[in-house]
């Protein structure tokens, strides 16, 4: 046991440090010209987007799992809205997260689950002080692949953080309000608004060519100026108050580096219908909210994104499918048919906005194939039967061909606890961002291939 | 008579007789044997003890909220209120009398010895004396228990052979390089308590006895503190503004109120609040945010153009819409003849250009037409152009000044569904906007307030663009930075504004161009606190003025200093303490600290934040409404309210006989005669109501939508109210399901009775559930019920004190003499929330003295805030060590 907890740590440090790397190689360049991305355009034919879809209280996993495997294998009573999209992805049965599990910090198995999910690494456990865990999937794409594009990464949800009180069992809220983290100490906060989202991936104005030249050149100057003052500063500061200010930097440098991008070639934003504030019906937010991924990868915006479904242990009720108890308290069933046929409802409907999302992207054409043909949309949670908390077996699917490297239309089941971290590894590798190794990651995903 | 003296040394707790008072004596246990001066009897104070009225165990103010220790650790407490008003620390008198029950009365004649010179007391202080002697017991204690314990049961990963996860205990020689390295033995202290480790597969395991052992000695080593020795002010992580402050802030700052933050990410909370500088991240996100808010703010706040002043304009919800729809374009469809409108502010007599964006489906033998009218009076007919092609029309138009109502209609509506081609069947109009530019051609003097402060020079024949934006900057640079502007710094700025200048912008735009760069620097985004020595945790010092005054206005404000503040700071008197003192009344009576402490500090101390994601279900609860769930908050707010602008007692909370309602809340309450919607103070006299916890708004947080949970409210008034929070649940809680299928009839109350039958429920669901059920005439919404269903309610209860209750108010009366640890609660909460970090174990010090004072106050409200101003962790800061010890 020794032995190997120790080998997991010098694994895990490893991987951080690899992917550290990667943005201070391109402090080093800051500048992508407009040539560059041009030929990167060209050059490759259709890139391949990746998407991490998070739903927070596991699934009645009964009701999800399908039966038999391989190609011929029979969708679960939860998974059947996806029955039209059955060739285009893969219910993959098997993965765990363990870094999700207490490992001697006792309860808080939800703040673990999200913070988790994507990170692989285990979370300090902290109301406030030292919150740490480790750079998520999505960021470690990002920080390669980012560049080519006008934002590196997207984040959506639907839920605001909780404001008050205590997220779960001496957890900060960090840990439950998001998947995606830049550094392993640094969140990235998700955008909710529709509206704002679209503004942020399109820009307010896309007429008035002028005025946003105007504004680039006078925020460079800004960010120029206050990146001075953030130097200054941090020479007088203590260690803990630099990675604050280190923070700022990196941010500034982020969109320094998008005004520089954003004299490249625009693509054509289609025309799309949206709210001026926060959509009320929840269906409408979830569904704007993946209009909005199919916008950003088919026009290129960004070929990285996260969606959280819910905060981690959210306790929504779902009125539109008939559930009216919160879904936190109705997750810890005790095996209540009622309460789990009411989680089972939840499960299924927020597959069909799955389905949704992916008809949307099927519908679009792009060189021989579709819009999804080029995705690896990757849906699921990081606790699979929330009654007990268990962070292995985990609701998982993998939509989509990954650019043709992914044989899709099967149910591949995997020993328990292979790590979910070696289908990261896969997925990373197929977007051009290979990483040796994430939290406990013990290899590629090879069933993938087919 | 007797006087209570607890061992400094050992902790052991005994009486001496009165009339040995003044003399020396000796510990009476054998193994300690610590000398000390008996000291007078002093009123009910224990005495010789380090921390007044602790009555916890000294670990459970550190560990819940220590870095790495946030887990509540201990299983005897919090699952026992501790005993009313008596002076023992409850750990100290379970294991006193478990060990010495049969010694506690040949104690009382402690061994005695005989008095010495004065002299000698003169030269060697009790205090001194007590340093070196219980360092000394606990490090024999460490060679000759701890140390076996540790090689036996864990050197096999952390020793000599392996360091797992860094840690080595055979590093550790002693006490010192024990207390050095506290994070790692902070975390073996838990471990080892919740039996995590050894892990069960180690071939040694310990006994329990030995468990208990060791987790005495660590919990009394690492934090049973003596606050003569310690006096660390811990230190606070810079500070970015959070959403509220933003707000504020950019209100006091510049003028305008239009909340700039609303649209920023949610910022994280921890500690249970969202101002902790820890947890305060700065991602991409909210950087491009803080630039578009201080784009917005400097276009808001200065006319970029004195020719022609900004543009007021409307959009979708800002309209006066009607029935119209709101389309997802932000177009207003108007289907056949109607208007839309809004109410505009005309500041000036003068000429104003009114403008509308427009766009028509165009059917029928004309174009469609829009009309505008100012109060009502046609002014201007225009023909929109084109099909569905969106433009803006304008029009001219001398104003006076004053509120007007500026609408634009459709008058020309045509619908023809028989048409042959669908293009000509339906004449629409939609618009998007509505606004007002104006007044045209002013002179300086006619701008408004928010330019005119900040734009105090403009450059003319002897006044370069250069000294001018040095004058403006010095001034608005300085209160945006909350400190003196360096030379330096105004320098860059003036840059920034030349080459807008010569860039061919006006100085106005080139002042929004500056003030767009300080807000979004770091000196403004963050509150920075400066150290000599960064580096060096034992560098203590007092904050400087400029910086005392931030952490003061933030505190009571949750905004920037006021001028009077900055005053006394440039002066270099914030930090006496009268001035500082009559700085903190002033600065309550404002209503300004009201609004600031209910909204931010009230309302995150009580959860109350998360009200709004309480979904009552509407079959259920059919007189529930949004209006309803609003009235809730406000009678709490105000009931908060009150108290800070009376300087009432915080116990008030606990049982006060009165609260705020207006007719919505009164009817739901069943309190007769209050009519309309206006709150007012009503008496509870004769109700079964008193203090926060009949109030609906704690009542239905602590419900599901469908029914109330006992456990949840038991947990919330343990967490929030007692400040002892339970323990968590096990990771794997047993499962009900047996009891509740064998017994489908049972009760809520029968069926968690059952689930206390099994002993590792039974612990902490005693205290939880009978106060949570103690509550349960009162429903998932706060209504008063004898039945839930079928079963009638028992509220009768009995706490583990012995202390039993019929009702719901008398379980409140008890409650309500639990004064002093609510207050400590309070205390709690309220540093945690000035300071913007978790509390450590040497705040314990603070938090003894903040309640020691408050209690001579009467807990009044002001009592606490003065206090923790005049404390060590709000006044002072240290270097830091960096994240690893």
């Amino acid at each position: 046991m020794t032995v190997s907890t120790q080998l997991r740590r010098r694994t895990f440090l490893k991987g951080v440090g690899a992917s550290m790397a990667l943005p201070m190689l391109e402090c080093m360049r800051p500048a992508l010209t407009l040539r560059t991305a041009a030929a990167a355009e060209t050059t490759t034919a259709a890139p391949v987007r990746m998407a991490f879809v998070f739903f927070p209280n596991g699934a009645i996993m009964p009701n999800w799992k399908p039966e038999g495997a391989g190609a011929d294998y029979t969708l679960s009573h939860t998974l059947e809205p996806l029955k039209d999209f059955r060739g285009d992805f893969n219910v993959i049965t098997g993965l765990a997260q363990d870094n999700g599990r207490a490992k001697g910090d006792g309860p808080g198995d939800h703040a673990r689950c999200a913070s988790t999910y994507l990170t692989g690494a285990h979370p300090v456990k902290t109301s406030g002080a030292n919150i740490k865990v480790g750079i998520s999937v999505d960021q470690m794409a990002a920080a390669e692949i980012g560049k080519q594009t006008r934002l590196p990464s997207l984040e959506l949800g639907v839920d605001r953080g909780r404001n008050a009180g205590n997220c779960d069992s001496g957890y900060s809220c960090a840990y439950s309000s998001n998947v995606s983290w830049k550094t392993a100490t640094t969140p990235m906060a998700k955008e909710i608004n529709p509206r704002l989202a679209f503004e942020r991936l399109f820009g307010v104005n896309q007429q008035d060519e002028k005025k946003r030249k105007r504004r680039e050149l006078y925020r460079k100057s800004i960010l120029d100026l206050v990146r001075a003052d953030a130097q200054q500063l941090k020479n007088r500061l203590g260690a803990t108050d630099r990675q604050k200010i280190d923070e700022y930097f990196t941010s500034v440098r982020e969109i320094e580096q998008r005004i520089a991008r954003s004299a490249a070639k625009r693509h054509e934003v289609p025309e799309f219908d949206i709210p001026e504030g926060m959509p009320r019906d929840q269906t409408e937010h979830i569904r704007l909210m993946y209009d909005l991924m199919v916008l950003a990868f088919q026009t290129d915006t960004t070929r990285v994104s996260t969606f959280m479904l819910a905060n981690a242990g959210a306790n929504r009720s779902y009125s539109m499918v008939g559930v009216k108890d919160g879904w936190h308290s109705l997750s810890h069933h005790r095996n209540d048919e009622k309460k789990m046929a009411d989680i089972t409802k939840i499960d299924r409907f927020l597959v069909e906005q799955f389905a949704y999302f992916l008809g949307k992207l099927k519908a679009i054409k792009e060189g021989e194939g579709t819009l999804l043909d080029n995705c690896m949309l990757m849906y699921g949670s990081g606790l699979s039967d929330a009654n007990r908390h268990n962070h292995h077996d985990l609701p998982i699917l993998l939509a989509g061909k990954g650019g043709g490297t992914i044989q899709t239309g099967r149910h591949i089941k995997i020993d328990t606890e292979t790590p979910l971290n070696n289908l990261f590894l896969s997925m990373l590798d197929r977007v051009g961002a290979k990483v040796d190794s994430i939290g406990d990651s013990k290899g590629r995903l090879d069933a993938l291939d087919g | 008579m007797s006087i209570h003296i607890r061992c400094k040394s050992c902790g052991f707790s005994f009486r001496i007789d009165a009339r040995f008072a003044g003399r020396r004596g000796q510990c009476p246990l054998p193994e300690c044997r610590h000398e000390f001066q008996i000291p007078a009897r002093n009123r009910k104070e224990p005495v010789l003890t380090g921390g007044g009225d602790d009555r916890r165990r000294p670990s459970e103010i550190a560990a819940e909220t220590s870095r790495r220790t946030a887990e509540p650790v201990s299983r005897n407490r919090a699952v026992v209120l501790p005993v009313a008003e008596s002076g023992l620390p409850k750990r100290l008198y379970v294991a006193a009398s478990a060990l010495f029950g049969g010694l506690i009365l040949l104690i009382i004649a402690a061994v005695f010895l005989p008095e010495r010179a004065t002299e000698a007391d003169a030269a060697e202080p009790p205090q001194t004396a007590n340093v070196e002697k219980p360092q000394s017991q606990q490090a024999a204690v460490y060679q000759k228990t701890i140390r076996p314990f540790l090689k036996k049961y864990c050197y096999e990963c952390h020793g000599p052979k392996e360091e797992t996860e860094g840690v080595a205990f055979h590093k550790y020689d002693d006490l010192p390089s024990v207390l050095a390295s506290r994070t790692v033995w902070e975390k073996t202290l838990r471990q080892i308590e919740v039996a995590a480790m050894p892990p069960d597969d180690h071939d040694a395991q310990p006994t329990a006895a030995e468990r208990k052992q060791v987790v005495a000695w660590l919990d009394k080593a690492l934090f049973d503190i003596d606050c003569e020795l310690v006096d660390d002010p811990g230190r606070v992580t810079i500070r970015r503004l959070n959403r509220t402050e933003y707000n504020n802030t950019i209100r006091d700052l510049v003028g305008v109120d239009f909340e700039p933050a609303k649209d920023f990410p949610s910022d994280d909370v921890g500690y249970g609040f969202d101002n902790i500088g820890d947890v305060l991240s700065l991602p991409t996100l909210l950087m491009e945010k803080y630039l578009d808010a201080a784009e917005q703010i400097a276009a808001a706040a200065i006319v970029e153009d004195i020719g022609a002043k900004n543009a007021q304009r409307f959009v979708g919800r800002k309209l006066d819409r009607g029935r119209w729809p709101l389309g997802r374009d932000g177009f207003v469809g108007l289907n056949s003849s109607g208007e839309v409108s809004t109410k505009v502010e005309f500041l000036l007599d003068g000429e104003y250009l009114l403008r509308a964006e427009a766009k028509a489906d165009q059917a029928g033998g004309e174009l469609a037409k829009m009309r505008f009218a100012l109060d009502g009076k046609p002014v201007k007919v225009f023909e929109i152009k084109g099909h569905r092609k969106p433009d803006v029309y304008e029009f001219r138009l001398q104003v006076v000044k004053g509120n007007h109502k500026f609408a634009a209609a459709f008058t020309n509506d045509y619908y023809n569904p028989k048409a042959k081609n669908p293009r000509e069947r339906d004449r629409n109009l939609s618009i998007r906007f509505l606004e007002v530019q104006g007044p045209l051609n002013v002179t300086p003097d006619d701008l408004p307030a928010t330019h005119r402060r900040i734009v105090i020079r403009r450059p003319e024949r002897d006044k370069s663009v250069r000294d001018c934006s040095i004058d403006i900057f010095r001034k608005f640079a300085t209160r945006a930075f909350r400190r003196p502007v360096t030379a330096d710094e105004l320098a860059r700025l003036a840059d920034l504004v030349e080459a807008a200048v010569e860039r061919g912008d006006t100085f106005e735009q080139g002042v929004q161009i500056g003030m767009q760069a300080v807000l979004v620097s770091p000196h403004f985004l963050f509150r920075i606190e400066n150290d000599d020595r960064p580096h060096d945790p034992t560098a203590r010092h007092n904050l400087g003025d400029y910086e005392l005054a931030t952490r003061l206005s933030y505190f009571l404000w949750s905004s920037m200093p006021d001028d009077e503040l900055f005053a006394l700071a440039d002066k270099g008197k914030l930090h006496q303490s009268d001035v500082l003192l009559a700085q903190v009344q002033r600065m309550l009576k404002d209503s300004r600290s009201q609004a600031a402490l209910v909204q931010n500090f009230g309302r995150q101390w009580l959860n109350l934040r998360n009200l709004a994601d309480i979904k009552p279900d509407m079959a259920r609860f059919p007189t529930f409404s949004e209006e309803l769930r609003a009235d809730m908050l406000t009678e709490t707010d105000r009931f908060f309210a009150e108290i800070i602008r009376e300087d009432r007692s915080m116990s008030d909370f606990l049982d006060a006989k009165y609260t705020f309602v207006n007719e919505r809340l009164a009817t739901h309450y069943g309190i007769d005669g209050v009519k309309g919607n206006e709150f007012r103070r009503v008496s509870l006299e004769g109700t079964p109501r008193a203090g926060v916890l009949t109030q609906a708004s704690i009542l239905m947080l602590t419900s599901d939508p469908t029914k109330t949970k006992p456990v949840l409210r038991g947990k919330w008034i343990l967490e929030n109210i007692l400040g002892t929070p339970p323990p968590e649940p096990p990771a794997n809680v047993p499962p009900l399901e047996e009891t509740a299928k064998a017994n489908p009839d049972a009760s809520l109350r029968e069926q968690m009775a059952l689930h206390r039958s099994n002993p590792t429920c039974a612990s902490c669901h005693v205290t939880m559930d009978a106060i949570g059920f103690g509550f349960e005439n009162f429903d998932a919404i706060g209504r008063w019920r004898d039945k839930d269903g079928k079963h009638s309610i028992d509220p009768a209860g009995k706490l583990p004190g012995g202390e039993t209750f019929k009702s719901p108010a008398e379980l409140i009366e008890i409650l309500g003499k639990r004064d002093r640890q609510f207050a400590r609660c309070v205390a709690e909460k309220l540093l945690t929330y000035a300071i913007g970090r978790g509390l450590e174990y040497y705040d314990k010090c603070a938090v003894d003295k903040i309640v020691s004072n408050a209690a001579r106050n009467d807990y009044r409200f002001s009592s606490f805030v003065v206090e923790i101003v005049n404390s060590r962790p709000f006044l002072m800061r240290r270097g830091d060590q960096g994240e690893n010890e």
